[in-house]
């Protein structure tokens, strides 16, 4: 592999995933959080919280794994190589 | 509205915060009881739902697969298809955990697809791309199930 093309990956893998994590880590840090003081607040509704915080923590954990697929295409099967 | 009002629940409690920060600390940190509520039936029943609309996708597509490419390439879908949902089902216990007990919300879950897509891009036989998509069929049914129940709120 062309070592340009290899330090370019590499690096392109590490800004893929460490900046792919950081809003998704703060969205569901903030969802989890809420969740848990509804449930605190409303123990009665703690099923349909558990359930909207499960539907939510699904959909943005896809943006963590979006950044994480690419950097390991990059990583592993390099399609630049 | 007068914020200096003494009937506001809100600023009575915060004034006993501050007269009281370590019973407040206290009163921050209590763990939800470990004993699960009858209103957690909702959410089983949302895993098992989220469940059968995901194999029921993963059923379709696979036999859709394999009739218009191939059966190699509908197994790696049907390989992703399953790690979507041991994935799902690693998440919805991670969240029926969440403020029980002191385990921290982990990402060892994102292991299982990283380790999924190394040993597909190492082995010759399976493609990244079939198990990536498969492994998208959670979404998918994740997507389906919030439609039917928009659209359809009382079937449930």
């Amino acid at each position: 592999m062309n070592p340009t093309v290899a330090a370019a990956s590499v690096l392109a893998a590490a800004l893929a995933v460490g900046l792919g994590a950081i809003g998704p880590g703060i969205g569901q840090g903030n969802a989890a959080g809420s969740a848990v003081e509804g449930i605190a607040r409303q123990p009665e509704a703690e099923g349909k919280i558990r359930g909207t915080l499960l539907l939510s923590l699904a959909f943005m954990e896809a943006l963590t794994i979006y950044g994480l697929v690419v950097s390991l295409v990059l990583l592993f099967a390099n399609p630049f190589a | 509205m007068n914020s200096s009002s003494p009937e506001l629940p809100i600023e009575t409690s915060a004034t006993s915060a501050e007269a009281q920060p370590e019973q407040a600390a206290s009163v921050s940190t209590t763990a939800l009881p470990a004993e699960p509520n009858a209103s957690m039936q909702e959410y089983y029943q949302l895993q098992q739902d989220l469940l059968k609309v995901t194999l029921v996708l993963t059923g379709i597509i696979f036999i859709s697969v394999w009739i218009f490419y191939s059966l190699n390439i509908a197994l790696n879908y049907l390989l992703g298809a399953c790690t979507g949902v041991v994935y799902l089902r690693m998440l919805a216990r991670n969240v029926a955990q969440l403020g029980r007990s002191q385990s921290k919300v982990s990402s060892s879950r994102l292991a299982l697809i990283a380790g999924v897509i190394i040993v597909a891009s190492r082995l010759d036989q399976l493609m990244i791309m079939p198990i990536f998509l498969g492994f998208m069929t959670y979404k998918a049914a994740v997507i389906f199930y919030m439609l039917q129940t928009s659209i359809m709120p009382s079937s449930d």
